[in-house]
């Protein structure tokens, strides 16, 4: 979701380098196996919920609705887009395509490793969750590599947004950041916290997914060729 | 200072033809080597000559001189000889990368008169017939060799064995051509054949190329005969280096002779072995051999997971086949199908060719624009590979702006080309990223790929279905784009297709379409697709799933 362009933000509001399934980060040769398919991680499901933008001047949360548009599992990819609804200074909802990076200490660890965040502000991130817990220690030691994430109930993740889908970059928002997110396997809850240097610490996103865009059991689903 | 003029008149083709007819043998011979010099590397004057008959009237001069000189055994006349080797040289001529050519010249019965006189004293008579032969085995026209039963091997072999070069390449392009089956695989490995071909790997340039090229033929998807031609060649490199030791290494090197596998771990999976001398021909001075070399390798690594595996190989292939893929010629043309066959469906390959810049390096052969058909399928099927995993790759490509060069090659004339140009969109409109975006649900897209829909080739309707499966994804509301430019109305009809893929994939496009649709465009397709046709289409093919899918729980 996108957040008001703070004064002393110095970022453009364009994305920046594509977290794209070819371009892995914190690659490493252990045999760890993909996360377990979740079926309430799959195309098509939708979120919501609020992301709490308080500042000191001002209580304020901004309901955000997501929903998942593609996966890929084997790469640690996912997609989608996020409206966030309440916006004051815009007439529309505001939709923004993200990217997201699973942490399965194959594709991807609990190291960032760009996007201006450093080792100790992910750890400091990932700490907020109390489902991380277990994996301080080791994550301290290697970013995760060694760990075997393929049975845990959560899902862990990073959320970029990529590029704004109905309004111009001029919309006095910023997408320079991106989310620290813990995804429930068991209720399909998400908690995130947003990171951007320029914007309030630890703006927390809470979303709960949704029966939105459905009429039976599943959702519509779609296959690329 | 004023000369004679001694120019050779050329005669006309239908003069040409009354000559032939002529009962004086050096008028005929003149005549045909008159043909063959008109004809030679020029389609056009080919044609002319077919239209006119030209082809059975060679063929008769052919069968006649052949079943004389057959009556005077050895010592034949020479000015027979001569007729003979003149009007096979046409015939082959003819042949030369012409199907029409083929055809012509095997529907004159020409065809067992040229293997007939394989047998003649007469050298010249030989080689003429076998290069002729070769020509019409370059084509799918030539009749399938069966060298299953045993005399046909034979013959085979001896073929192969010849000292004369066109008739030992004549052999390989047998192989080449007739080769399907893995029993014609192990016939051929069975009767010695891969000896034989490894020694024809050292002969002249024709003859390599011909190897290379019916060695990929042997070796296809046949992990076993793969197995075997490297462990023959290792028992040799082992023998060698065994005579040379001590006698206490004589038990290992017993348990190497009889084992192939272990051969390849103990020297090595490529040294020694006449997998090296491939590797070698990737250096050869011709574009040609190295091209073949590279072919027949990325057969041997497909087949068999044993070898040329390493990352040095995998990248030296990439880097040979990027690099003749600036050959001007017809190694040009053909260097993008065997990239292709490297790349498909290897995420591991198209990466290291992603980092070898090969996304730019066809797209900059596409805006040199007037490609050859050949060559311009090529490339949009490389691209194709390239783009079918790698996001990377497809972002690079949509940044080259080439799409336009992509979009003209869906109207070109070549059947060939429009599939390609519809497989190279599919794997690009793959892209989340851009579908998201909107980026392909736009009429320059959409009005092409549904005019292709009535396309009268099968296999470009099912490749222009497959590019539209993926733009009307489409995640924004552009949607309403497809349904004013006709594009539900014409899945809806290709639902009713006799041609079970056409029909499989309008309903995969029509199943995506749903896909987040509003309510107006699920109308629109409901409406078109009708209750009764949904209802025949669910009880009446094996992709009921498909429909039961396409409004499963998205009630209109």
């Amino acid at each position: 979701m996108p957040v008001r362009v703070e004064e002393t933000s110095s970022s453009s509001s364009t994305s920046s380098s594509s977290s794209a399934p070819s371009q892995l980060s914190g690659e490493n040769a252990s045999g760890h196996t993909s996360p377990p398919v979740c079926t309430l991680l799959t195309v098509g499901q939708a979120f919501s919920g609020t992301q709490n933008v308080s500042s000191i001047q001002k209580d304020e949360a901004w309901r955000v609705n997501v929903r998942i548009q593609g996966c890929d599992l084997d790469h640690g990819y996912l997609c989608g887009t996020m409206e966030a609804l309440n916006v004051p200074m815009a007439d529309t909802p505001v939709v923004t395509f993200w990217e997201g990076e699973i942490v399965d200490g194959k594709n991807y660890t609990f190291f960032t490793g760009k996007w201006e965040a450093s080792s100790e502000d992910d750890i400091r991130h990932w700490t907020k969750f109390p489902s991380f817990q277990p994996f301080l220690e080791q994550v301290k030691v290697d970013g995760g590599k060694s760990l075997d994430l393929n049975n845990y109930p959560y899902i862990f993740m990073r959320w970029k947004e990529q590029y704004f889908v109905n309004v111009g970059t001029d919309c006095g928002l910023t997408i320079a950041g991106f989310y620290y997110v813990c995804f429930s396997c068991t209720d399909g809850s998400i908690n995130g916290f947003y990171y951007d240097p320029n914007s309030s610490p630890f703006q927390k996103l809470e979303l709960k997914s949704t029966n939105e865009g459905r009429s039976g059991f599943s959702f519509s689903s779609y296959e690329l060729q | 200072m004023p000369t004679a003029n001694t120019t050779i008149p050329i005669h006309g083709p239908v003069d040409l033809l009354t000559r032939l007819d002529s009962p004086d043998p050096e008028t005929k011979l003149k005549a045909l080597r008159e043909i063959k010099n008109q004809i030679i590397g020029n389609r056009t004057k080919k044609l002319s000559f077919l239209k006119l008959g030209a082809v059975p009237a060679v063929a008769s001069i052919l069968s006649s001189y052949a079943t004389e000189a057959d009556s005077q055994l050895a010592d034949a006349d020479v000015s027979i000889s001569n007729i003979i080797v003149q009007s096979a040289a046409v015939l082959g001529s003819f042949a030369c990368g012409f199907d029409a050519g083929v055809r012509a010249v095997l529907d004159a019965g020409s065809f067992p008169h040229l293997i007939r006189l394989l047998f003649n004293p007469d050298e010249k008579v030989v080689d003429a017939s076998a290069r002729s032969l070769r020509m019409i085995y370059q084509s799918k026209l030539a009749p399938k060799y069966d060298f299953v039963q045993e005399k046909n091997m034979e013959f085979l072999i001896s073929l192969i064995n010849s000292e004369c070069e066109n008739v030992a390449g004549l052999g390989a392009s047998i192989i080449t051509h007739s080769c399907e089956t893995s029993a014609e695989q192990r016939a051929l490995c069975d009767a010695g054949v891969l000896e034989k071909l490894i020694s024809l790997l050292e002969g002249s340039l024709s003859q390599k190329n011909a190897t290379l090229e019916s060695l990929a033929a042997v070796f296809k998807n046949n992990p076993e005969v793969i197995s075997k031609f490297v462990g023959l060649e290792n028992e040799r490199a082992v023998e060698g280096s065994l005579s040379q030791r001590d006698s206490s290494l004589e038990s290992p090197g017993t348990a190497l002779k009889n084992n192939p596998e272990s051969v390849s771990k103990f020297v090595g999976p490529e040294s020694g072995s006449a997998l090296s001398s491939i590797i070698e021909l990737t250096k050869d001075r011709y574009a040609r051999t190295r091209l073949l070399a590279c072919m027949c390798l990325i057969v041997i690594r497909k087949a068999s997971p044993n070898y040329l595996q390493d990352i040095g190989i995998k990248a030296k292939l990439v880097y040979l086949l990027l690099e003749l893929l600036d050959d001007p010629g017809q190694v040009g043309d053909e260097a993008p199908f065997v990239f292709s066959s490297l790349v498909a469906g290897k995420e591991d390959l198209q990466k290291l060719a992603f980092e070898d810049n090969a996304i730019n390096k066809f797209c900059n052969q596409l805006q040199k624009g007037q490609l050859h058909p050949k060559r311009l399928q090529g490339i949009l099927l490389a691209l194709a590979d390239l783009c079918s995993k790698l996001e990377g790759c497809r972002l690079t490509f949509l940044s080259l702006k080439v799409l336009n060069q992509v979009i003209d090659a869906l109207t070109h004339d070549c059947a060939d080309v429009r599939t390609s140009a519809c497989i190279c969109l599919r794997s690009v409109t793959r892209s989340i990223k851009n579908l998201c975006a909107g980026y392909f649900m736009k009429e320059m897209f959409v009005i092409p790929l549904i005019r292709l829909l009535d396309d009268p080739s099968v296999s470009v309707q099912v490749a222009a279905l497959g590019a539209m499966s993926n733009i009307v994804v489409d995640f924004t509301t552009r949607k309403s784009t497809f349904i004013q430019c006709g594009g539900i109305k014409q899945l809806v009809q290709l639902t009713k297709s006799m041609d079970s893929t056409v029909r499989f994939n309008a309903l995969w496009a029509l199943k995506n379409m749903m896909f987040l649709a509003d309510d107006r465009c699920k109308e629109g397709i409901f409406l078109e697709l009708t209750g009764s046709l949904l209802a025949s289409l669910i009880c009446g093919n094996d992709y009921s799933f498909w429909c039961f899918g396409t409004f499963r729980h998205d009630p209109v």
